[in-house]
């Protein structure tokens, strides 16, 4: 049996004809993709109709924008709104500062032993299951006596009623965050890091440079790129509140949505509780669509920083 | 060749030690609190919250944690999905993105579109639930744990990525030498990428084992638990039976719930924890390439 390296243009179909084990293999996966995110694309029609268990996706009646009237016109937007881009923003800023951070001062430690323990046990949080860490925030913040209460005694510190202070919220989230994923993203920039010539480094230690200055003016300028285009692709993604990870430590406390409530654990709750599976579904059809503006343009922009690294 | 120091350097040297050594204890920390606390005697948790130094040590907590059917069970069941849907992921992922990478794929474009899409539009959750559960009946099943998560694209992705980076000389050679496209891609394919294999087998691993969502969303029958979904309902559960109990009977509960909770969340953790420095430098390779390749 011969085997056709390169398809012509005219015989596409001859070519999967004779090669059926190369299409083959991409089967079971397109199949998921099929099942498990396109038919929920459809699904997507629910945002427009009174959606009934009974009758069904087809069968339900069909109620225009009303939908989203209810949804857009409600307190409650604003206040998830805001919060999504709140915190994903602080997310996104402290982490992202932190990384870059690690990544500079880990490129500067040359003892292997500290380097390899160090960089295991930073990666580590990212590890664990949002409901570990909801675990172990609640063993700090929650019950009668939280511990953080305790310690902030021996500092002679007021105590704070934590589960109900909804402003410290988005910050301990935030601290929370960047303890998770840090150690994650400073190995992109570390690999980064490792990609720019040993040349430079040779040049300016021979012009005398000092350490502190190799830092600033050749790997940071350096690594700039890198930082923008990891950054844009979060921006990207600023829409998709993080629901696990809010879901998980801040659960069904309702004292402190003010500032926690985000788009994913309102669709998640009106799903839930409240069974109103048609507004729900308009807005998460709100939320995908701005994702997919916002992915768009990031890409776009990103594209034109460098085009390797582009999405698509 | 090595120059010396100067003073400035000095204490920039010293300053990039201190950072990632407090950034490392910063990270650890709450590990070992926990760990600690699973230890420590439940009078003392009640009296004095968790500490790094307890006074008296106690195995109370795992003694009981181990005696418990519900643990039990839901290791079982964690331990299941997490091999049979880590294997059945990384063997579906490894031949899709084997295919996407492939020159010689004449429906390279719209398959790659058709894998691409998802990650930019998605339905929302609602539209997946009702999928989940009215079309496809899963719930209440061992399989929606399974199902719903064997393909994530950024993985497929990864290997994709990594696929790319293989000679295409390679592969010719050993058509010429005879092989077809089943052992091209056992043969070939699957030793040289063993590092990527790894990491995203690893990656899948950890989804599975750490998979809760899944658990709410379709899940109501107790023998189907994972583990974590155990752990959260000892969370929201303790608060509930915290707010029956009256404060001043609080004492007189004898099961030490504090330690139990700790305990469960380390054994929850335990095995993850073990596998992980056995992959790790397979995990960063491959996180790597595919982040550099884009």
């Amino acid at each position: 049996m011969q085997y056709q390296l390169n398809a012509n243009k005219g015989s596409k179909l001859k070519h999967i004809i004779r090669n059926p084990f190369l299409y083959a293999m991409a089967v079971p996966g397109l199949l998921f993709f099929l099942v498990f995110s396109y038919f929920p694309i459809y699904g997507i029609i629910i945002a427009f109709k009174d959606y009934n268990f009974a009758k069904g996706i087809t069968g339900s009646d069909w109620v225009g924008f009303r939908n989203f009237d209810y949804f857009f016109t409600s307190d409650d937007f604003w206040i998830i709104l805001r919060n999504t881009l709140v915190l994903n923003m602080l997310f996104i800023v402290f982490t992202t500062v932190a990384a870059v951070m690690i990544a500079l001062m880990f490129n500067e430690i040359r003892n292997k032993y500290f380097k390899r323990i160090s960089q295991s046990l930073i990666f580590l949080p990212y590890f664990m299951s949002w409901i570990v860490v909801g675990m172990i925030v609640q063993s700090l913040f929650g019950g009668e006596e939280p511990m953080i209460n305790t310690w902030l005694q021996y500092l002679s510190l007021e105590p704070v009623n934590w589960m109900f202070e909804s402003k410290l919220w988005p910050y301990i989230l935030t601290v929370i965050r960047v303890w998770q994923g840090a150690g994650y993203l400073s190995i992109i920039f570390l690999a980064a890091i490792t990609g720019i010539s040993e040349d430079l480094y040779e040049a300016a230690r021979i012009d005398g440079a000092s350490k502190l200055q190799i830092v600033l003016r050749i790997t940071l300028p350096l690594l700039v790129p890198t930082i923008m285009i990891m950054t844009l692709l979060a921006v990207g993604k600023i829409f998709n509140g993080d629901f696990a990870m809010i879901y998980a430590i801040i659960g069904d406390n309702s004292s402190l949505y003010p500032t926690t409530d985000v788009i994913d654990t309102f669709v998640f709750r009106s799903m839930r509780q409240l069974h109103d599976f048609g507004m729900s579904s308009a807005v998460g059809l709100f939320q995908s669509i701005m994702g997919l503006i916002f992915v768009i343009t990031a890409n776009w922009i990103t594209r034109r920083v460098s085009k390797e690294s582009a999405l698509f | 060749m090595r120059q010396k120091q100067s003073a400035a350097d000095r204490t920039f040297t010293v300053f990039a030690h201190t950072f990632i050594l407090l950034f490392t204890l910063f990270c650890v920390f709450p590990f070992l609190l926990m760990i600690i606390g699973s230890f420590t005697d439940e009078g003392e948790l009640i009296a004095h919250g968790y500490t790094l130094f307890p006074q008296t040590l106690s195995l109370d907590a795992y003694k009981a944690v181990l005696q418990s059917d519900v643990l039990f069970n839901g290791y079982s069941v964690t331990i299941f999905i997490t091999v049979v849907g880590a294997l059945t992921a990384l063997c579906i992922s490894a031949m899709l993105g084997y295919s996407l990478a492939n020159k010689r794929n004449v429906l390279q474009t719209p398959f790659l579109f058709f894998c691409y899409l998802p990650m930019l539009f998605s339905g929302g959750i609602i539209p997946f639930y009702i999928v989940v559960s009215q079309w496809l009946h899963l719930q209440n099943t061992i399989w929606v744990l399974i199902l719903t998560m064997l393909c994530q694209p950024f993985l497929v992705f990864l290997l994709v990525s990594f696929f790319r980076t293989i000679p295409e000389e390679l592969e010719e050679a050993a058509r010429i030498d005879g092989a077809n496209e089943m052992r091209v891609f056992f043969q070939i394919m699957i030793p040289i990428s063993k590092p990527i294999l790894a990491s995203v087998g690893l990656f899948y691993a950890l989804s599975y084992w750490n998979d809760w969502f899944m658990g709410l969303m379709f899940v109501d029958n107790e023998k189907l638990f994972p583990l974590q979904l155990i752990l959260r309902r000892m969370v929201s559960n303790m608060e509930a039976a915290k707010n029956l109990i009256p404060a001043s009977a609080a004492i007189a509960v004898t099961p030490p719930t504090y330690g139990v909770r700790m305990a469960t969340t380390v054994l929850t953790i335990g095995p993850i924890v073990l596998l992980y420095p056995l992959l790790q430098k397979y995990f960063v390779k491959g996180l790597t390439v595919g982040a550099v390749k884009g």
